[in-house]
């Protein structure tokens, strides 16, 4: 895959081929961003350096029109990989086979390098909340979702990456850490994992926890794919709110996991006032120096 | 993190009281959220809360911008405030959140004495569903001129996927139209008025207005019945034109507009 990868940012006079003497992991696909509306024609126009982009699945489940004649041109030009929110793997409600059934579709046109959602449920007795609703962590849970993860990678006929999500509460009804539960449903599912490292740092403020002790309690070879993100900071809690730069604690923390876990595929994940596409790329430029700088590789 | 003294619920039990929370404001949830820190319960519970409701009332704001502007800041929210009750989210797409509102509107009041508001909530719909609709090839002039003589009587012409066929009892596109350009719309007339929208090929939408004739027409289009039944209709109520002028004119213009779909 680097290969192909190494070529097309020749092309776009990239940086990672200067890193072809160094050891990449084998499902090292760069840096990327999140593919948003605002950037779509710029992104045709002007192929910036970006290694690939991340797209949000549900904004893509539609017959036609605009959004889909962008995606499948700009697919042309990138790699992609496909992020979820809709999923809710945790919910009691049975698995939406509509809703797999137009993920499956839109994995067989786009072939996406994987397709990730999230670690937690979104609504109960067919009504979404559309929010990413923490799980209980606890064996009944965890027995759940295995299950159900199993099912859905049958059904796609690949491995999917779960992804950790900010928290505000926790339930009485937990009997582990959140990243002995994550650790375990990988473990036991054979899925991977996508380490939001914002998430982690707003979670870890908000039931005080150390976040080094969650990477540290992540298996290495589970993770690959890191968000970075921004948040809002009320003081006495933090509010995931993916509209900000990413904050310097949680550039502290990407290198920490960094050094955990070793080059990973990362990209900034904007969800809110979506700034220029320039200024992240400047943002995600930071991202490639800290891991240059921090695993010594790459430039000459 | 281990509270064997309290109550634990099964995970569907759980989420139940989540949503009960989240739609009804039902405090029982509260029982089972460990208290940590200066942050109380509440407040935590309370994120998800503002959360749920700033992101509906977002969906509604996008998908409904001349709407916002019609009804003013109060009624807006006391609309969207009113729909979030009454059409708790069943989609896995937020594209879809917004589809009954314009039934709401028509059975809540004070909206609902105002039938030009349900209008232009609809016909904002039918934007969204053009807009996105299905794609497919157009049918161009080069194709239509390759037919044989005898291949036009059996004609029969189907439409883009992204055209929307729909008639109003108010001006409600017209006010939709002031909106838009920054001024203030006429009062609510109730005039009865049919509208053509679609996706055009650069892949904008685009609506006109239709007069009785061209949608009785492509009422029998979208029938099934042939270019012969057609000109039949045509013939029939017209005295002092050529027919086959008369349908060829219909015909270039719905090229002109791409709304015809490819037989290829």
């Amino acid at each position: 895959m680097w290969v192909v990868l190494l070529v097309r940012n020749d092309q776009r006079g990239g940086d990672l081929s200067s890193a072809v003497n160094n050891a990449l992991p084998e499902h090292f696909l760069g840096f990327g961003l999140g593919l948003r509306t605002d950037h779509f024609q710029e992104v045709i126009d002007t192929k910036p350096t970006v290694d690939w982009f991340e797209v949000v699945s549900e904004n893509f489940m539609v017959n036609g029109g605009k959004p889909k004649h962008y995606l499948h041109s700009i697919r042309e030009l990138y790699p992609m990989v496909m992020h979820g929110v809709s999923l809710s793997i945790g919910s009691t409600d049975p698995l939406n086979k509509a809703y797999l059934n137009q993920l499956k579709v839109l994995v067989n046109e786009l072939q996406p390098e994987w397709v990730s959602d999230h670690l937690c449920w979104t609504g109960a007795h067919q009504v979404n909340s559309h929010d990413l609703l923490p799980m209980p962590y606890n064996n009944e849970a965890l027995n759940h979702i295995v299950d159900r993860i199993s099912h859905v990678q049958d059904y796609l006929g690949q491995p999917i990456l779960m992804e950790n999500v900010s928290s505000y509460i926790t339930y009485v009804e937990s009997e582990m850490t959140e990243w002995e539960f994550l650790n375990e449903v990988a473990k036991r599912s054979g899925c991977y994992i996508l380490l939001d490292i914002n998430n982690i740092y707003v979670s870890a403020r908000n039931h005080n926890f150390s976040a080094q002790d969650y990477l540290n309690g992540i298996d290495k070879d589970k993770v690959r794919q890191f968000h970075l993100a921004g948040h809002t900071d009320y003081g006495d809690y933090v509010i995931d709110t993916h509209d900000h730069d990413v904050a310097d604690p949680v550039w502290t923390l990407y290198k920490a996991a960094l050094q955990r876990f070793g080059l990973m595929s990362t990209m900034i994940e904007r969800d809110d006032n979506i700034p220029p596409l320039q200024d992240l790329i400047t943002e995600l430029n930071i991202a490639k120096r800290i891991a240059q700088d921090t695993l010594n590789y790459g430039v000459r | 993190m281990v509270l064997d003294n309290m109550e634990k619920n099964s995970l569907a039990s759980l989420q139940k009281t989540m949503m009960g929370y989240l739609l009804k404001g039902e405090t029982i949830i509260e029982k089972s959220i460990v208290k940590q820190g200066n942050v109380s319960n509440k407040t935590r519970l309370n994120i998800y809360k503002n959360a749920y409701q700033a992101r509906l009332k977002e969906v509604i704001d996008n998908d409904h911008p001349i709407l916002g502007m019609y009804l003013g800041d109060d009624l807006f929210d006391e609309m969207v405030s009113g729909y979030i009750d009454y059409s708790p989210s069943n989609c896995t797409s937020l594209r879809d959140y917004a589809n009954q509102l314009p039934l709401f509107l028509t059975k809540q009041k004070p909206f609902s004495l105002h039938p030009i508001i349900s209008e232009i909530a609809q016909f904002e719909r039918l934007l969204l569903d053009a807009f996105d609709a299905e794609d497919a090839k157009r049918y161009t002039k080069d194709e239509l001129q390759k037919l044989s003589p005898s291949d036009w009587l059996a004609l029969t012409f189907r439409f883009h996927p992204s055209v929307q066929l729909t008639s109003f009892e108010w001006n409600c596109v017209e006010s939709w139209q002031a909106l838009k350009k920054e001024t203030a719309p006429d009062p609510a007339i109730k005039q009865t008025n049919n509208w053509l929208l679609w996706r055009n090929p650069q892949r904008l939408t685009q609506f006109r207005s239709l007069n009785e004739e061209e949608v009785l027409l492509i009422r029998m289009i979208l029938n099934g019945e042939n270019f012969s039944v057609l000109c039949e209709y045509l013939y029939n109520r017209t005295t002092d034109q050529d027919v086959s002028v008369l349908a060829l004119n219909y015909i270039n213009s719905w090229l002109d507009d791409g709304i015809l779909r490819s037989f290829a």
